[in-house]
């Protein structure tokens, strides 16, 4: 017997595996937001009175803004009076100096999480800094990492010890008031990570963060920032889970990069927040702001991301190529299941001579989920030599779901080659049979099938993270077959 | 900055001086619309890439001024050219108003045209810009091809225009319907005479009944200091067919939008475009395919060829509703940049709610293929010549995909003409 197309969709219904609630006493201010909180917030985080006056400006721009409502989804509106800005662990004061230190429930849920944070430190020889909830508790191979002369450490750490890198960098690539979260962020961001890397130097490991979130009606505001100097090259990675929620959360991220002369930043995510349940109910919203700036000649800057989670993505990874031969490329998978919604894509500004680009884009969409890809690609008069190409498929799965392109382009220079394609699809009846009868089951068949429709986009991730989403697409689809 | 505002009151003025016929209603229903909603300004997404202050700007001067209405000696000209170059039973709408000595019997048979005006139903005027249309509307034309007819000689609505001495507005309206199992072909030619700025404003639908074919050829060449927004609006009956054309090569600001909404399965819908813009030209065309049920095609190309500091805008949108199966939606662009100042926007938009369909689109923006052109060279032809040749393959393209056989040649040389045009323009 043929399989049954619309039974596909009964296959993918397992239920979030990292839902759960580590029950630590945090430190939470209470909720609603002014200009005491922003100050508060600056306060416990004991920065210098240049930081403070850098949130209220953006504060201050937040507040006559509006929020965004040009993106393909829909979601009741949010009370920004109705969240709380700041929550860290207790254990603030006292800090952990190594792994030991660390709270073990802290490491109970990274084990939850299938991330033995220490075995898969020296194993992998990864250097994580995790981010949990809002400050950063651990963070390993730094001597390493500062032997080679690289600053990665969180981002409050790097306002007290290089208070000049933060000042020249910061709110460079994404300014305050570039849109209604950027500024939110600006004002109330809590922690995140920032990395230096300088001159000449190739980052000798990847480096990761593990994002969580964690107490209930606490917004995650993260802020990152990476400066790679001249000839330098790092590649970063950023996973995360979040537990299981009814009530809505949400995360409004800002991540800047800057690549100097010749410097090359490769930034991988595999976004796994949960999702919401079945019928739509709770899960994460999840706005965010990435940018990365070519700054200088023959620079690079790569995004990969596979989004599998958040009841809501809106996020939209760019580059500005400034700098002449400067490269961006941006690779991605986004799974939109049962009622998620997801709006993403990228901006390719091109701005130097001979600045190139690369977009692929896989959409999947099943259950009752909308998945729109947007992206602008902008060739400014004086960027003789652009060339982008683009290439963004659908893949439908089920009757009920949504697939769209917005793709965008403004042309302002006779010497640019922009070229655009996008196909749209579903897995057909005969594709399903075929593998059918090769002996695969029709979970395993569509699987293979949406991992072949990603492969593109999976061989730019660093090996590790690469298994790590197929599994994770996998899982995520389940339910959505079957 | 403020978008520009329409100046209600004259506005009010000008539609309370028009004759108490049977669109009076209609009017005054439309102008309540227009002052609810306004005008789209460039915050609204469809109107991200053109600003229509230009065109509220002739109108508002158009409102607060003496209207001219002496016929022109040039303007008789310019009909009597258009209406010998293009074999057609032919129309004429001259600065919004019938002209009576065409709008008479038709020889063939199957076709009757009447004035909207007789009939005294309400005008549709939701979408924008309608509105105003509706408001300022004279009188419009009801052309209808009765059911099995199939009229050998396309039908000409020639849209014309003159602005001498003061700024210039008109409103068109033409309302075609064909009746189940006929076939019809029409021309639309708009242009446009005169040193005063102007602005035309054009409203047509389009019924398609049952196993209907329509194909039609839009043609703008308007002054180059004229500037004009339209609207065609079809509906597609069951099996039926429609095919459509557009051919801009004048005017300084243009806006085209062009919706196709696929109610009934079986409808095959193509329309492709060419549009070549130099100087200070702005083109924007909008166009959207509303598949509400499958099986059903659309396809569509437009293609570009934009010079000195104009714009190119294109927009293509295909909505493939839930249970559309069977929908084959697929939209292509290509763009000629021929100038280091010129511009083209283009966005190609696919919104499906449905899995068992196919869509793609496809669209390219850069210049003249430099080995092509250093062949051309290598075979003696001149730069300029290379360029003409390789510019003139270009539009080719579409002009062959013009669905009036009877009109290649005619459309060939007016599109060599502009180019040749347009390639001096650019300094080659």
């Amino acid at each position: 017997m043929a399989p049954d197309p619309d039974n596909i969709e009964s296959l993918v219904s397992r239920r979030y595996e990292h839902g759960f609630v580590t029950d630590i006493a945090a430190d939470t201010m209470p909720p609603g937001l002014d200009e005491d909180v922003v100050r508060a917030i600056s306060a416990r985080k004991n920065e210098p009175e240049f930081m403070l006056e850098w949130r209220l400006r953006a504060y201050r721009q937040w507040r006559d803004m509006q929020e965004p409502a040009w993106a393909h989804v829909h979601y009741p509106p949010i009370d920004f009076e109705a969240i709380s800005y700041f929550s860290a662990p207790m254990s603030d004061d006292d800090r952990p100096k190594s792994l030991d230190e660390v709270d073990p429930k802290l490491l109970e849920t990274y084990d939850k999480l299938g991330i033995p944070l220490h075995e898969r430190a020296r194993l992998a020889g990864v250097a994580v800094d995790a981010v949990f909830d809002s400050v950063s508790v651990a963070t390993t191979f730094k001597e390493k990492l500062s032997e080679a002369g690289i600053i990665f450490c969180p981002f409050s750490e790097a306002v007290e010890n290089h208070p000049e890198l933060v000042k020249k960098y910061l709110g460079t690539v994404v300014p305050q008031r570039d849109n209604f979260y950027a500024a939110l962020n600006s004002a109330v961001f809590s922690d995140g990570s920032f990395v230096y890397v300088p001159k000449g130097v190739r980052c000798p490991m990847e480096l990761s963060t593990y994002f969580r979130i964690n107490a209930a009606n606490t917004g995650q505001f993260e802020r990152t920032l990476i400066i790679a100097d001249e000839g330098s090259y790092v590649s970063y990675l950023e996973g995360c889970t979040a537990p299981m929620r009814d009530e809505n959360q949400l995360h409004a991220a800002v991540v800047e990069l800057v690549a100097l002369d010749n410097a090359e930043i490769k930034y991988s995510t595999v976004q796994n927040w949960y999702p919401g349940d079945e019928n739509g109910k709770g899960g994460i919203y999840n706005f965010v702001t990435k940018r990365g700036d070519c700054r200088g000649a023959n620079s690079k800057i790569s995004w990969t991301q596979v989004e599998t989670g958040s009841a809501i993505t809106w996020k939209y990874p760019s580059c500005i190529l400034r700098g002449d031969n400067s490269v961006g490329e941006f690779y991605s998978v986004a799974v939109a299941n049962n009622y998620q919604q997801a709006d993403t894509g990228t901006k390719m500004i091109h701005i130097g001579r001979n600045t190139s680009s690369t977009i692929v884009s896989k959409g999947i969409s099943a259950g009752h989920a909308q998945n729109a890809y947007r992206g602008l690609v902008r060739v400014m008069p004086q960027a003789d030599g652009a060339r982008n190409h683009t290439q963004c498929d659908s893949l439908l799965i089920g009757k009920k779901c949504g697939a769209h392109t917005f793709p965008y382009m403004e042309i302002r220079n006779p010497g640019a080659k922009v070229e655009h394609e996008a196909t749209t699809s579903k897995i057909s009846a005969n594709q399903l049979f075929y593998c059918r009868q090769r002996g695969l089951s029709e979970e395993d068949a569509v699987n293979m099938i949406v991992n072949g429709f990603c492969k593109e986009v999976f061989k730019e991730l660093p090996m590790e993270f690469a298994v790590e989403a197929q599994a994770l697409l996998n899982v995520s689809l389940e339910g959505a077959v079957g | 900055m403020k978008p520009a505002a329409l100046s209600f009151e004259a506005l009010r003025d000008a539609v309370e001086r028009l004759p108490d016929d049977r669109l009076a209603s209609s009017r005054r229903a439309a102008l309540a619309h227009l002052a609810e909603h306004g005008l789209p300004t460039t915050r609204n997404e469809d109107w991200k890439y053109t600003d229509l202050a230009p065109v509220i700007d002739i109108s508002n001067r158009w409102l607060q001024r003496e209207r001219e209405t002496a016929p022109s000696h040039e303007r008789e000209k310019m009909v009597e050219q258009v209406c010998r170059s293009i074999d057609a039973d032919w129309l004429v709408i001259c600065d919004g108003a019938i002209d009576n000595r065409f709008a008479t019997d038709f020889e063939q048979p199957g076709i009757s045209v009447t004035r909207l005006s007789e009939h005294g139903g309400e005008l549709q005027f939701g979408m924008p810009l309608s509105d105003l249309n509706a408001a300022l509307l004279q009188d419009g034309l009801r052309i209808h091809i009765a059911g099995g007819a199939t009229p050998s000689r396309p039908v000409g609505i020639l849209l014309i225009d003159h602005a001498a001495t003061s700024p210039g507005m008109s409103q068109a309206r033409i309302e075609i319907e064909l009746e189940a199992n006929s076939a019809a072909s029409f021309v639309e030619y708009h242009v446009s005479s005169g040193a005063a700025d102007h602005y035309a404003n054009t409203v047509t639908t389009l019924r398609l009944g049952d196993n209907s074919r329509a194909d039609c050829v839009r043609i703008q060449n308007r002054a180059g200091n004229h500037s004009q927004t339209g609207r065609l609006s079809v509906v597609s009956g069951r099996d039926s067919r429609f095919r459509h054309c557009a051919f801009d090569l004048g005017g300084k600001f243009i806006r085209n939008d062009l919706h196709v909404d696929i109610a009934r399965p079986g409808a095959q819908v193509e329309f492709n475009g060419l549009y070549l813009a130099g100087d200070q030209q702005h083109i924007d065309n909008h166009t959207r395919a509303d598949h509400r049920v499958g099986p059903a095609t659309s396809t569509q190309e437009y293609r570009g060829i934009v010079a000195g500091s104009a714009r190119g805008v294109w927009n293509g949108k295909a909505i493939v509703y839930e249970g559309a199966d069977g929908t084959d939606a697929s939209q292509t662009n290509h763009n000629l940049l021929l100038s280091d100042k010129a511009e083209v926007d283009a966005k190609p938009e696919l919104e499906i709610y449905a899995d068992d369909v196919k869509c793609s689109h496809g669209t390219t923006v850069g210049e003249l293929d430099e080995t092509a052109l250093f062949y051309l060279r290598t075979r003696g032809l001149s730069e300029h010549e290379a360029k003409q040749v390789l510019t003139r393959a270009f539009a080719q393209a579409i002009v062959s995909k013009s669905p009036i056989a009877s009109m290649h040649d005619t459309l060939a040389d007016r599109i060599a003409d502009r180019l040749a045009n347009l390639l001096q323009g650019a300094g080659a």
